[in-house]
């Protein structure tokens, strides 16, 4: 019956700090299917890498607490299972790519052992078996095995990211999480790595959550997309539903602050103002200051889930009661 | 034929590149004259320890009372004279190079252990675990070290073993503390971060991931302890408490020669200087290391 291997309900995250509680993610549920891919869009400081980093129950605790919700990995209750049962899920059923790979590597211990480690971890297999398998990912991800011993001061970033890629995928996890993998590369590396890590989901059938705040990535690996902000999924669809037709005001402002390299002469509009202070959440919609089309009871009412299509919804109240609301780049 | 000399010279480039930080921070360190200084002399000790019975007769030169040949001035017979015993004092300071340097080694060894561990600990897991441990070990370190180690050896009884104990735990707050700050900087790092993720157990992180990146500075402060657990031996030994004699031992040498100071001062002059000299070049090493492993100064 279950065709999802990531489905989270309800997740609920806050950080206590002494200024206050900052409520990183509030409620929200998203799902990947197999062998797709689910891009979680959104500015600095949505949420996005507190949602990756409660996948793997790895939310600093303290000042971190996950409040409520549930997140089910492949059919496993990740909520209720044992700190030592979660130690051999993580790097096994699910792994993670870090946004850095200058520093995701660590920089006293050469790159062959930091990939056999992951495998000597979740596989029972002799040092040489596991030496042998991290050459095999080293090829597999493009570098040649004979620079196994080398440490990662000798590589480039590019070339970092690559490692890093080998030892994610060294157990064959089902799911893939990577957190912005492009950014700290440069364009023409990160086409490559895409490519790369487009090829090679196919080839070792898994899925994957790509956090990126880059709508030309979400573009090309893509199959569903998030868009989350404040904490909150405002809106959710396919990549065709959410490219071709943008429903939330915020999501069109992103697409509204891409440069348009077919109209040289376009003037870019970013979304004015800042994200809303996390110590102090409005009430009504998350992002009623910033929008162009925000009505009174933006203000003050939470704005409910409405669907377009069974895959496709936004949380905005523009569409409350006219539901064929077109939005118009805030030309009005 | 040109692919396999491409080939060739791939391997050779890969072999260069191939130098470890060993050999980058042997390279460094050689630049530092002092610290070459301090090798050598460190050298020249270390070969005095290893090859004593080769340099001098343990039971006939160092420990055997010869009344006749008592106080005599450094000459061709006894290069650095005789002592009120008529004991070579040459002979002496050789065998007492051994067990300075093995009571230094040992006792760093037991407070890097020991204080290791717990700042290890204290540092990585944070919180109250750490609050509990640092302030138990901020009360030995409220007690001056020597002090500390009387008592230690007064309580068990003064002996090698316990000597290399009571130095040892004196020491191990300080080897505490600067174990916990060096994991404290490096434990927030992305790759810690990334070696959870693959599911690395905590020892296994901390073992593999954590202390080696956090060397450099517990180098350095090892280096630079084995010097004051050498004094410290030294010390306790000049006081009784240390090495009983007729062991020869640099600090009891001082302590049996004091009342000859004035008309042969010989007797101290040289446990002395050997004191001296052995603690000067583990402090030149410790700083030239401290240059050596600093990544910022490359």
């Amino acid at each position: 019956m279950n065709n999802k291997v990531l489905a989270i309900h309800n997740l609920k995250v806050r950080y206590l700090t002494e200024d206050g509680s900052v409520e990183a993610v509030n409620g929200i549920d998203i799902s990947v299917d197999k062998r797709k891919t689910l891009g979680l869009v959104g500015e600095t400081g949505a949420g996005k890498t507190t949602t990756a980093l409660s996948i793997l129950r790895l939310i600093p605790d303290p000042p971190g607490e996950i409040l409520s919700g549930n997140i089910e990995l492949d059919g496993i209750d990740l909520m209720s299972i044992t700190e030592k049962e979660m130690e051999k899920i993580r790097g096994d059923l699910v792994s993670m790519i870090f946004q850095d790979p200058m520093t995701a590597l660590n920089p006293v211990i050469n790159i062959g052992e930091q990939i056999s480690e992951a495998i000597s971890i979740h596989q029972h297999v002799t040092p040489d078996e596991a030496k042998k398998k991290a050459k095999e990912m080293l090829e597999l991800v493009g570098i040649p095995g004979a620079r196994w011993a080398e440490y990662p001061h000798q590589f480039s970033g590019g070339m970092k990211q690559r490692v890093i890629i080998a030892i994610a995928l060294s157990c064959s996890p089902k799911l893939l999480i990577a957190d912005e993998p492009t950014t700290a590369l440069d364009v023409t590396i990160q086409a490559q790595v895409l490519e790369l890590m487009k090829e090679l989901k196919e080839k070792m059938d898994m899925s994957m959550l790509m956090i990126t705040h880059d709508l030309g990535v979400v573009a090309e690996v893509c199959d569903d997309v998030a868009i989350m902000y404040a904490g909150r999924i405002i809106e959710q669809g396919s990549l065709k539903e959410i490219f071709k037709s943008t429903k939330h005001p915020y999501t069109e402002g992103l697409f509204n602050s891409v440069p348009n390299i077919d109209d040289r002469k376009s003037e870019l509009k970013p979304i004015r103002g800042l994200m809303s202070d996390p110590y102090n959440l409005p009430v009504g919609c998350a992002f009623c200051d910033r929008c162009d089309y925000a009505l009174e009871k933006c203000k003050t009412e939470k704005p409910e889930k409405i669907y377009f299509s069974e895959t496709h919804f936004a949380e905005c109240h523009l569409y409350k009661e006219n539901i064929d609301f077109q939005l118009n780049s805030g030309k009005n | 034929m040109s692919e396999n000399t491409e080939f060739v010279k791939t391997e050779q480039l890969l072999k260069t590149k191939k130098r470890s930080q060993i050999v980058d921070v042997w390279r460094r360190l050689r630049r530092s004259n002092t610290a070459v200084i301090g090798l050598i002399l460190i050298f020249i000790f270390l070969c005095m320890a290893i090859f004593a019975p080769v340099i001098a007769n343990y039971e006939d030169d160092a420990l055997k009372m010869n009344v006749r040949e008592r106080l005599q001035s450094p000459g061709i017979g006894h290069w650095f004279g005789t002592d009120e015993l008529g004991r070579d004092i040459f002979a002496r300071i050789v065998y007492g190079t051994r067990i300075s340097l093995f009571v230094g080694i040992i006792s760093v060894s037991i407070a890097l252990t020991l204080g290791g561990t717990l700042g290890a600990i204290a540092g990585y897991y944070g919180g109250r675990i750490d609050n509990i441990i640092m302030r138990v070990l901020d009360v030995l370190l409220a007690i001056p070290t020597i002090l500390l180690a009387i008592t230690i050896v007064a309580a068990l009884g003064a002996s090698i073993l316990n000597l290399m104990i009571a130095v040892g735990v004196s020491n191990i707050p300080g080897f505490a503390r600067v174990v916990r700050a060096a994991v404290l900087s490096v434990k927030d790092q992305e790759f810690i971060e990334a070696a959870k993720a693959i599911g690395a157990r905590d020892h296994t992180i901390i073992l593999k991931h954590v202390l080696p990146n956090s060397m450099a500075p517990i180098i350095v402060f090892a280096t630079l302890k084995v010097a004051t657990a050498i004094m410290a031996t030294a010390s306790l030994s000049f006081i009784g408490l240390g090495i009983q004699p007729p062991t020869p031992e640099w600090g009891s040498m001082l302590a049996g020669g004091r009342a000859y100071i004035r008309d042969n001062m010989y007797i101290v002059l040289y446990p002395g200087l050997a004191i001296v000299l052995t603690v000067l070049s583990l402090n030149l090493i410790g700083d030239g290391l401290r240059d050596a492993l600093d990544p910022k100064l490359k």
